[in-house]
C-alpha cells in the first residue's frame, strides 16, 4: 500500500472518529471520488508578494492542484485542487475585536491544515474564533467539492459539496450539499442539504431550507454516488477553458486591465469582457462576454457569463451569474446562482442583496427592485413574492417573521446593518474605494504575484506525496 | 428500617397491562382504568405496560406519550420539531405550530378519526431500555441512585429474570419522607 493511501485512510479514520456520535461514516462519501491516480498528477503552486507574509510548511501530504498565498502549515493532509488563501489573516500587532473585548494578535495569523482531506475547496478570511487568533485551523475534516471554509475552524467535520462555513467555528458537524452556515460556534450538528442559517444570538435569526426534490436537479450527492446535478454540468462544460491557464508559464491578460485593478493569472476571461477600475477577478474566476464596472469583484469559483454588473458590485465565492444586468451594489452571496435567459434577462437593482446559497433560474423576463433581500429559490415572479422583501420592510421586523420556507426570529435591523457593514468591509477589502494612494486592497495587492510550482514525487512509495518544504522569506 | 426494592414495589397483578397489538383508544381506556381501579395511596399508576407474548415488558406509555401521539404530524411540523436545535424560541416555534395547525383539520376531529383511534401501540409507545430494570433485592438508596442519575419516573422490577413489578418515583419518595417525619416525631433534633 502506497503511503498515500495509507494517509487517506487515516484520515478517513480520524473523521469518522469525530462523527460517530452522529453515526457518520464519510467512507462512501470519498471512496473513489477522486483516484490517487489523480493525485499524482498536478502541481502545486504558491504566491509570492510583499504584501503578505511568506511562510508555508508542507509535510506528509499531497497537494495537487493546490494554490496556496499567506502562512499555510499542511500536515497529513490531502488537498485536491484547493485554494489556500491566506491574504486576510490575522497582522501580528492588530487587533481583534470581539463583543467588549480588544485582544492583541501576538503574531501572524496561521492557516493550519492537519489530517484533512479538501477537494476543490475555498479556504479564506481569518479565524473569528477569539480563542485561536493565531491559528485557523482545519483538522480532522474533509471538504467535499467547491466548498467553502471562510473564516471558520473546522474540526472532526464534512461538508458537502458546494457547503459553505462563514465566520463559524464548527466542531463534530456534518454540513450538507448546498448548505450555507454562520452561526458563531456549532457542534454536534447534521445540517440538511439545501439550509441556508444565519444566526447571531440574541440578536437575529434567519433560517431557509430548499426543498430536496428542486434541490436535487441542481446538485446532488450521496453515498456512493458522484456530485451530479446543473451546477456540475455547468462546471463540467466549462473546465477546458481553466486546463489552458494550468498549462501555461506565463499568462498575458486577454483583455484589458487598468493598472489599479487584478484579474489573477489563472482566471479565465472569454469573448468581450469589460475590466474596470479597482476591479479584483480572483483565480479561477470565468468571465465571458461580462462587463465588470468599477470597485466590482469576481471572487474564486465564480462564473459571469453575458452579464453586466454597473460597479461595486459583488460577486461572492462560487456565486455564478448568466444572462443578468445588475445595478450598482449589488451583493451577490456565496454559491448563488442567478441565471436568465438571452431572450429573457434577469435585472437586480442597485443595493439588493442575493442572500448566499439563494438559486435564481428563470426562463421569463424578471425584475428585482432596487433595495431588496433576496434568498430562497425563484424560478418566476410568483416565486419571487414569497422569497423577497424590501430592505426597508426586513429592516422593520422586531419580532419574527415566517414567509414560505423562511423563518426569522429578531431583529431584522441588526440583521440588515450586519449584513450591511460586512458588504461594505468586503468592498473595502477588494479595493474598491482605492483613490489612487489610500485604501488599497486585494485588487491593488494582488497584481504582481509570482507563483512558483512544487512537485510531487514521481514514483515510489511515496508517489503523490510532496517532500517535506519549508519556505520563508 | 432499610428497604428494598420488593417492600416498594407494585405488582404486576395491581398494575396496568395491555398486549401487543393493541389501539391507541384501548391503551387510553386501560389508562383510565388503571386510574380509577388501582389508586395506590395518594399517588395513581400514570403508565400503562404492553406485554409482548412471553410476558416480557416491551414497551410502555404515560398520558403524556399519548398525548405525544395524537399530535398532528407532517413533514412542516417535523420540521419544526428540529428547529429548536436551530437556536430558535419556544415561543417561535410554538406560534409557528398554532398557526399551521389553525390551517389544518379541527383537533377534535382528528382525534376521532378511525385511523387515530387504531393506531397501534408500538407505533407510539417507549420501548424499555436495558437500564431501566432492577433487581427486587436491590436497596431503596441504591435503586433511588439509579432513578436520578437516568433520569427515571419508574424502574420495571425483576426476579430471576422475570418481571414481576414496577418501582414508582412516587412510592420511593412517599418512603423517604414518611421516613424523616417519624424520626423527627420520636424526638431527633433538626
Amino acid at each position: 500500500m502506497r503511503e498515500i493511501e495509507k494517509l487517506y485512510d487515516r484520515i478517513i479514520q480520524r473523521v469518522n472518529i469525530n462523527l460517530r456520535e452522529l453515526e457518520f461514516d464519510v467512507n462512501p462519501y470519498v471512496q473513489k471520488i477522486i483516484p490517487f491516480v489523480q493525485m499524482d498528477k498536478f502541481y502545486a503552486f504558491y504566491g509570492i508578494s510583499p504584501h503578505h507574509p511568506l511562510n508555508f510548511q508542507f509535510r506528509n501530504s499531497n497537494l495537487a492542484g493546490s494554490y496556496f498565498l499567506g502562512k499555510c502549515k499542511v500536515t497529513n493532509a490531502l488537498l485536491y485542487k484547493s485554494d489556500i488563501r491566506g491574504d486576510e489573516l490575522k497582522k501580528k500587532g492588530s487587533l481583534f475585536r470581539y463583543q467588549d473585548y480588544e485582544v492583541p494578535v501576538n503574531e501572524d495569523e496561521e492557516i493550519d491544515i492537519q489530517d484533512s482531506f479538501l477537494i476543490k475547496t475555498l479556504v479564506h478570511n481569518y479565524s473569528h474564533d477569539p480563542e485561536t487568533l493565531e491559528k485557523f485551523f482545519i483538522t480532522d475534516t474533509i471538504a467535499m467539492n467547491y466548498a467553502n471554509i471562510h473564516g471558520s475552524p473546522s474540526n472532526g467535520c464534512f461538508l458537502g459539496v458546494f457547503a459553505t462555513v462563514d465566520l463559524t467555528t464548527i466542531r463534530d458537524c456534518v454540513i450538507g450539499n448546498f448548505s450555507y452556515v454562520q452561526a458563531g460556534e456549532i457542534s454536534h450538528l447534521n445540517i440538511e442539504p439545501g439550509t441556508i442559517w444565519i444566526r447571531n444570538p440574541e440578536k437575529f435569526n434567519f433560517f431557509y431550507q430548499h426543498q430536496k426534490d428542486t434541490l436535487n436537479d441542481y446538485i446532488y450527492f450521496s453515498a456512493g454516488t458522484r456530485p451530479q446535478g446543473l451546477f456540475i454540468d455547468f462546471i463540467e462544460d466549462r473546465k477546458e477553458a481553466f486546463q489552458h491557464v494550468f498549462d501555461m508559464v506565463n499568462m498575458e491578460h486577454s483583455v484589458p486591465v487598468p493598472n489599479n485593478a487584478s484579474l489573477d493569472r489563472f482566471a479565465v476571461t472569454k469573448g468581450q469582457a469589460h475590466i474596470d477600475e479597482n476591479v479584483l477577478v480572483a483565480q479561477r474566476a470565468f468571465i465571458q462576454n461580462s462587463w465588470l464596472g468599477k470597485g466590482s469583484n469576481a471572487q474564486e469559483n465564480c462564473y459571469i457569463i453575458n452579464s453586466r454588473l454597473e460597479g461595486c458590485d459583488i460577486t461572492a465565492h462560487g456565486a455564478k451569474i448568466c444572462e443578468a444586468d445588475l445595478g450598482r451594489h449589488v451583493f451577490v452571496g456565496f454559491n448563488s446562482f442567478l441565471r436568465g435567459r438571452p431572450d429573457a434577462r434577469l435585472k437586480v437593482g442597485e443595493g439588493t442583496i442575493i442572500m448566499p446559497h439563494t438559486i435564481i433560474d428563470t426562463r421569463e423576463s424578471l425584475v428585482i427592485p432596487a433595495g431588496h433581500l433576496v434568498w430562497g429559490m425563484i424560478k418566476n415572479a410568483k416565486d419571487l413574492a414569497t422569497n423577497c422583501l424590501s430592505i426597508e420592510e426586513f429592516s422593520a421586523i422586531q419580532s419574527s417573521i415566517s414567509l414560505g420556507n423562511l423563518f426569522f426570529e429578531g431583529s431584522g435591523a441588526e440583521f440588515v446593518s450586519a449584513f450591511k457593514e460586512r458588504i461594505e468591509h468586503i468592498l473595502q477589502d477588494n479595493g474598491a474605494f482605492f483613490n489612487g494612494s489610500d485604501r488599497k486592497g486585494h485588487a491593488q495587492k494582488n497584481q504582481n504575484i509570482s507563483f512558483n510550482t512544487i512537485q510531487p514525487y514521481p514514483e515510489g512509495m511515496k508517489k503523490g506525496l510532496f517532500p517535506t518544504i519549508i519556505i520563508e522569506p | 428500617m432499610n428497604y428494598i426494592v420488593r417492600d416498594l414495589m407494585v405488582p404486576i397483578s395491581e398494575y396496568s397491562t395491555i398486549p401487543e397489538g393493541s389501539t391507541l383508544f384501548e391503551a387510553v381506556v386501560a389508562l383510565e382504568n388503571a386510574k380509577i381501579e388501582h389508586d395506590r395511596a395518594v399517588y395513581s399508576h400514570g403508565m400503562v405496560l404492553i406485554m409482548g407474548k412471553n410476558k416480557m415488558v416491551l414497551g410502555k406509555l404515560s398520558q403524556l406519550d399519548i398525548l405525544r401521539s395524537l399530535a398532528p404530524r407532517d413533514t412542516f411540523t417535523d420540521k419544526l420539531d428540529e428547529m429548536g436545535k436551530f437556536g430558535f424560541s419556544s415561543n417561535f416555534i410554538s406560534t409557528i405550530r398554532e398557526e399551521h395547525r389553525t390551517k389544518k383539520t379541527s383537533l377534535e376531529e382528528f382525534y376521532t378519526q378511525p385511523e387515530t383511534l387504531n393506531m397501534k401501540v408500538e407505533d407510539f409507545m417507549k420501548t424499555i431500555t436495558a437500564h431501566e430494570f432492577v433487581d427486587e433485592n436491590t436497596s431503596l438508596d441504591a435503586a433511588a441512585h439509579i432513578m436520578f442519575m437516568k433520569n427515571r419516573l419508574s424502574l420495571l422490577v425483576t426476579k430471576e429474570d422475570r418481571f414481576v413489578g414496577v418501582l414508582r418515583l412516587s412510592d420511593v419518595f412517599s418512603t423517604v419522607l414518611n421516613t424523616m417525619k417519624e424520626a423527627v416525631s420520636s424526638g431527633r433534633k433538626i
